[in-house]
């Protein structure tokens, strides 16, 4: 066992786009990481589309324990945290004749759907 | 904590419906089966290849050549990520992936029954891609809900990969279907010659002993005759659409019972050919693999080499 010869174990991170961030897809072994990289692509992306591959010796990954769910644990309500927390906020703003607003309108608003099925804007309350 | 209580928490977490992780512990019964069903669902993944490398360079067409050749390199593919699944299970027991494909070479391993049969004309290229990529999908789509978590990882991209075999198995056999007669004959013999094979597929009806075993763990949930009902109800229709005939006089679906009957195909013969390596392919294909694994042994030691001397 002294000079072992077998390949060495990778994880492999993928990115799909520019704006998402890498995602692990598996593992694989290679005896290098330039070779993880090449069989990475041939194992892991013979047709999705991707912008950036990561390869890490999974002896350099630091993990927590797989089997105690308690490092996960939620003692508390954790609902003020939330967007569901607030969900009085409609009908408070209702004796306002207004509603709640919500960050996905601004992002559509901001960011509009390609010409065609654009959403006809809404008519403002006078 | 003792064995005992130890494997009823495990089962606690297995009744759950928990999943399983390669670093959790596991009873070693479990390891076993999970190591021996992987290293044969990665080995026959491999095996299964060949049959269709064999029509890469006689594919009819230059559109028929890329799609087979991606098909085969899909294979391979699948049988990386599987081995790699295997490995870690392997680990604890002192073996890596060159020790799991010795035991390939060393007839250690059994892979399946289909992979040890010829595979004459282009029709059989296409009976593959159709009926036993068929249930080998329906195999490996029934372990997506499987307890052992690294598994089910490998098996929802493999089963992704699957639609495309599919489709491609299919269009082969559609286009052969719609030919001369010629074609249609040579489809038709095709068939006749891969049903049996296709019905010892799935294994024996009776669940054995190592099978409840493996539904108590949840590494599995069906049984292998759940499982060959289900491909007779998805491709009996089919095949009988296209004109075809399956050569099995007895193959009705009994209304009664609600489930298909049929001729049994000869256990006792392919289930020779699959612990003796005695299909009439076996020992040929072995050697491909063998001369692959063996010839090449110099180019990974001296990339092992290289690395280490880089890292010096």
């Amino acid at each position: 066992m002294a000079d072992r010869r077998e390949y060495e174990v990778f994880e492999v991170f993928v990115r799909k786009k520019k704006t998402d961030a890498h995602v692990h897809v598996g593992s694989l072994n290679a005896p290098s990481p330039d070779i993880a990289l090449t069989t990475a692509r041939e194992n892991f992306l013979r047709r999705e589309n991707a912008v950036n591959l990561w390869v890490v010796p999974r002896g350099e990954i630091h993990e927590t324990p797989c089997d105690e769910g308690d490092w996960f644990a939620r003692e508390l309500d954790r609902k003020y945290r939330e967007v569901s927390g607030y969900s009085e906020n409609g009908r408070l703003w209702k004796t306002y004749r207004e509603r709640a607003l919500y960050l996905e309108e601004i992002v559509q608003d901001l960011h509009p759907p390609s010409q065609g099925n654009r959403p006809r804007p809404r008519r403002e309350r006078t | 904590m003792n064995q005992d209580a130890r494997h009823a928490q495990f089962m606690e977490r297995i009744e759950r419906g928990e999943k399983i992780e390669a670093t959790d512990w596991m009873p070693d019964e479990y390891r076993k089966l999970l190591l021996k069903l992987i290293h044969m669902h990665g080995v026959s993944e491999i095996m299964g290849a060949f049959p269709e490398k064999e029509w890469v360079p006689k594919a009819p067409t230059l559109k028929r050549k890329l799609a087979i050749m991606a098909k085969v390199q899909d294979e391979m593919g699948h049988g990386q990520l599987l081995l790699r699944v295997a490995e870690d299970l392997a680990a604890p027991l002192g073996k890596g992936r060159e020790e799991l494909l010795d035991d390939l070479l060393a007839g250690r391993v059994k892979f399946h029954n289909v992979f040890h049969m010829e595979s004459p004309t282009w029709a059989d290229a296409g009976v593959i891609g159709w009926l036993v990529d068929g249930a080998a999908i329906i195999n490996q789509a029934a372990l997506l809900d499987t307890s052992y978590a690294p598994y089910a990882r490998v098996l929802k991209r493999i089963c992704a990969e699957e639609s495309f075999h599919m489709q491609h198995g299919e269009n082969i056999i559609l286009t052969l279907a719609r030919g001369t007669k010629g074609q249609r004959q040579m489809l038709q013999e095709a068939v006749d010659r891969w049903w049996e094979s296709l019905l010892f597929f799935f294994g024996p009806v009776e669940v054995t002993p190592a099978a409840q075993r493996m539904i108590d763990y949840r590494i599995r949930i069906k049984t292998n005759e759940e499982l060959r009902q289900q491909f007779l109800n998805k491709y009996v229709p089919r095949i009988r659409s296209l004109g075809l005939t399956i050569p099995d006089p007895h193959l009705r679906y009994d209304e009664k019972q609600k489930k298909w009957l049929y001729t049994q195909p000869d256990w006792e013969k392919f289930g020779e050919i699959v612990r003796y390596n005695r299909g009439p392919k076996s020992e040929e294909r072995i050697g491909l693999r063998r001369f692959a694994h063996e010839e090449q042994r110099w180019v990974r030691e001296a990339m092992v080499r290289a690395h280490k001397m880089q890292a010096v």
